[in-house]
This record gives structure tokens, sequence and C-alpha cells, in this order.
């Protein structure tokens, strides 16, 4: 049952009044001067309420000075909404880190000061465009600067992402995902995996990329990419590496093709494999400085299989990945060979406390024994924050001796992630 | 009237008025959560779990005060083509995070 408003106001008057007034018996027994008494105290309060709304009419604002507030609210949730609902957003992101190095055999220096932006604009929620500027200081002094990629990405569909530009290679997980000192849990990269190693570290060129659900909690994600390719170096009548930081031309004039299917069958475990191949060809003597064109065309395939797998405090990881150059044998250096390396790493966090313990083990296998090297890392970080570590890692160094490859060093660095 | 049947005609009164005025309120109990928002708390709880299960297979979580609401848009963007995932598992993820922060 419902009310009216009328109904509802007079019962709501009545029960008022009841519980006012004074019953019939009391005013009988206290007569006229009572009532007087009470009528002379309403009276005085009354005087004090309309003393006090007459000072509070003093300090109310006037319309001016309303509306000069509301003006600027106005103005504030128009600012406001700008920040929120603009089509494009920027974004700047990135990481800077600096570093102490000791190795055997050499003077022990502060050998790290990168700085590297990396800018997000993104349209809508269709295109993002996202390039990092990595700069240094060289040993001698000067200031180092690399594109280490710009990159455009069309969002497609829900499951398929168009991507062009210079890109962090999508074959192999570290260079493409782990390369950034606050990512990276031991001061230097895995050996080989650093650049001119035997992991491929950039391209030029276009691709496809994406990712599934697959049932309640597995995953599927996939890069596939046709570039330009890799140049190589030589040293005299042989190769000295493979150039893999991204080319704008084309010296062989073929193309190569490559991608990595990931599978994360249940949360916190990934596999993935990749699989690349092409034409690559020498354009630079090493030895000399010299550039080489027009050299001979050859077989360039890449390999790789990565895996990670956390679990509350631990994290771990490896990967193998290499790549191989064919012989060819019209080019000043005719003879071919593989660049492989692999390495698994162990991180634990000593929880509650911010401490976190790494172990890790790597080789790197080149054509030229002077290059090999195997490599047992041992470091300690303090997470300031997660993006925020210090590290203290020594390198037990194994390489032909007499060369750096065979030194030792200790390592602290400081990185900070933006 | 004595005072004894002058009272309880007063609490009469006042339990009509307040039983009134109950009848006119909505009752609480009866009051469900809608559909939608029912389905933005899975979408939400959705997300958490997709943060957890993904951001730390490369790096160290992230605070959802790291950023502001428009910053995670391109941050988010960028995590869906590193980690590969779907469009709507990143706007699961992009959508918790504006709601923690």
């Amino acid at each position: 049952m419902e009310l009216s408003n009328a109904t509802f106001a007079r019962t709501l008057i009545a029960a008022g009044m009841l519980l006012v007034l004074p019953d019939s018996a009391a005013i009988a027994d206290d007569g006229l001067g009572l009532l007087k008494r009470e009528v002379n105290e309403l009276r005085k309060e009354l005087a004090e309420v309309k003393a006090e709304l007459k000072q509070q009419r003093k300090q109310a604002a006037s319309k001016d000075e309303v509306s000069v507030v509301e003006n600027k609210v106005a103005r504030v949730e128009r600012q406001h909404g700008d920040w929120k609902d603009t089509n494009s957003t920027l974004h700047v992101a990135g990481y800077a880190d600096i570093g102490y190095a000791d190795a055997q055999n050499s003077t022990g220096s502060f050998n790290q000061a990168r700085f590297n932006p990396i800018f997000h604009f993104l349209y809508k929620d269709l295109l993002l465009l996202e390039a990092e500027a990595e700069t240094g200081i060289s040993s001698t002094g000067s200031t180092e600067f690399n594109l280490e990629y710009a990159t455009m990405d069309l969002f497609l569909t829900d499951n398929i992402t168009v991507f062009g530009g210079k890109f962090l290679s999508p074959m192999g997980y570290f260079r493409q995902n782990l390369h950034p000192s606050w990512i990276n849990k031991f001061p230097s990269a895995p050996i080989g995996f650093g650049h001119d190693g035997a992991a491929p570290e950039a391209g030029v060129g276009a691709g496809v990329r994406g990712g599934f659900g697959v049932g309640a909690r597995s995953q599927l994600n996939y890069a596939l990419y046709i570039g330009n390719g890799p140049e190589l170096a030589s040293d005299g009548s042989e190769l000295d590496g493979v150039k893999s930081g991204g080319f704008t031309r084309d010296a062989d004039g073929k193309k190569v093709i490559g991608g990595r299917l990931g599978i994360v069958p249940i949360p916190h475990l990934e596999f993935g494999v990749s699989a690349g191949g092409g034409k690559t060809s020498v354009t630079k003597d090493e030895g000399s400085g010299t550039a080489i064109v027009g050299d001979a065309a050859r077989d360039y395939t890449v390999l790789g299989a990565d895996f990670a797998y956390q679990r509350k405090q631990l994290d771990l990881r490896g990967e193998y990945i290499q790549q191989r150059v064919g012989d060819a044998s019209a080019s000043v250096a005719p003879r071919g060979g593989t660049w492989k390396t692999w390495y698994v790493q162990a991180a634990y966090r000593l929880l509650p406390t911010k401490w976190e313990g790494v172990l890790r083990y790597g080789d790197f296998d080149s054509p030229h024994d002077v290059q090999d090297q195997q490599q047992w890392g041992v470091g300690m970080n303090y997470l300031f924050g997660p993006n925020l570590i210090a590290k203290l890692g020594y390198e037990f160094n194994q390489g032909q001796s007499g060369t750096v490859a065979d030194d030792n060093r200790l390592l602290l660095q400081f990185s900070y992630g933006f | 009237m004595s005072n004894q049947k002058y009272f309880a005609a007063r609490a009469a009164l006042i339990a009509a008025a307040l039983g009134a005025f109950s009848i006119g309120l909505p009752s609480a109990a009866a009051e469900k959560p809608s559909q939608k928002a029912q389905a933005n708390a899975a979408e939400f709880a959705r997300g958490a779990r997709l943060w957890a299960e993904n951001c730390n297979r490369c790096h160290n979580m992230r605070d959802p005060k790291d950023y502001r609401d428009e910053q995670w848009r391109p941050v988010i963007a960028h995590m869906r083509v590193r980690a590969g995932l779907s469009g709507d598992q990143a706007h699961a993820i992009l959508r918790f995070l504006q709601e923690s922060n």
C-alpha cells in the first residue's frame, strides 16, 4: 500500500504535533504562566536564529563570485577531459642505466651511462608508433646514438597486427623482450645475445603478429615477417661476423623471411620456436674498413628455441639460437659458418626482502675460436621498486687464453625503467 | 483522555507514519546488481587474472598506480604487441589497470 504525498504529509504533521505538544494534563496543572515562559523562550531562540541567518548572508558569496568559480571548474573539467579523450595519445617510456666494470687485465671504469627513451604514439586503438632512441657515451667520450627500433603497428583485428619499419627481431626472445636493463636480471646480456653476436638483433621490413586465447588458460602468440635481412663482415678472406642491426638497403637483392611461434600451455610457462631464412652477402671488410660491393649472395638461416617458467619467487628461462651462413665460392670470404649460443638463467626473489639472487650459464660458439666463450654469472640484485634495480654481478669467463673472452669481470649496474 | 490512551494513540500515529514512509522506499534487501554490473565485475576479475599471468612473463609486475588512465593506453598497446596478446585480452588488462590506479 502506498499513501499519496498529501496524505503522507498530513500524517507526518499530526505525528509531529503529538510529539511536540505537551499533554493536556500538564497544561491544566501549570496554567498560563508556563505557556508564557515557553513563548518567551521560543522568541529568544527565534531572535538567535535570525541573527545567525543574517551573519550567514553576510558571509555568502555573491553571484559574481560564484560565476568566477564556476568558470574555473569548467576550465579544469575541459582540460581534464582533453587528457582522457584525445584520439592521439603520447607516452614516453624507456630505461636508463649507469654501470661500473672491472675486468681482469684491465683497469676498472665506470663504463656505462645510457639513456634510452621509448616513444609511444597511439592513434585511437588503431595504430601504435613506437620508437626507441638508444643514446650512450662511448669509451672515448663521444655520444653514440642508435635508433634501436621505429615500428608502426596497425591493429587490424583482435588477433592480427600488421607491423612495419625497423623492429627488434621477432626471432628468439631475449633480444626482443628481455634486453632492456631494468628487465634483464643480470648486468650484462648473455654471451652471444649482444650486438654482433649469434642472435639476430633487428630487421627492416614488415610482417604480421598477434595472439589467441586457447581454452580457459592457454595462449598462442605468433610473429611472421619479411625483411631486407642481415649483412656480413669479412676479415680478409674469412667471415668476421653477421651484422643484424637492420638495414634499409638489400645488398643481395633477396629478402629474409622468419618468425616465432610461442605457446603458453598453462599460465607462467611458455615455449617458443623460431626459424627464418633467405640470402645475405658480405658488404664490409672489418680489417681494412672498406666497403665491398656486389659480393655473391649466399644462404642464411636462423633457428631458435626458448622457454620461460615462473613459479612464486622463481623465474627460470633459457634460449638457444643460431645463425648459419652458407658457403659462396665467388665471395671474398668463400667459407661459411655458424654462430650459435644458448643460456639458462634462474632468478629467485628472497621474500620478504627486496633482494634477488641470479645464476646464469651461457655458451657462445663461433667459426673463430678466439670468439668462443663459456660463462657462469652469479649476481645479487636489490629492487628499490619493480622498475628500479641495483645489480651486482660477477662473470666467470672461459675463452681462448690471453683474450678478453677469458677475463673474469665484476659488474655493477643501476637501472631505471620509466 | 488518560495519559495511557494519549501515548497509545500517539505511538499508533508514529508507527503509521513510519510504515507509510518505509512502504514508499525500495527495499535494500530486494535490490540486486544489474546484469551490466555483474558483467563489469567479471571483466574486471578477468583483467586482473590476465595481468597477473602475463606481465611477469618478461618483467617485474608494475603497480597500476605507476601511470594515469590515459598513459596506460599506449603502454598496454605496446605490451599487446610484445607479449602477443589478443586485443580482447589487452583491453581486459587495460580496464583492470585503469580501475585500480
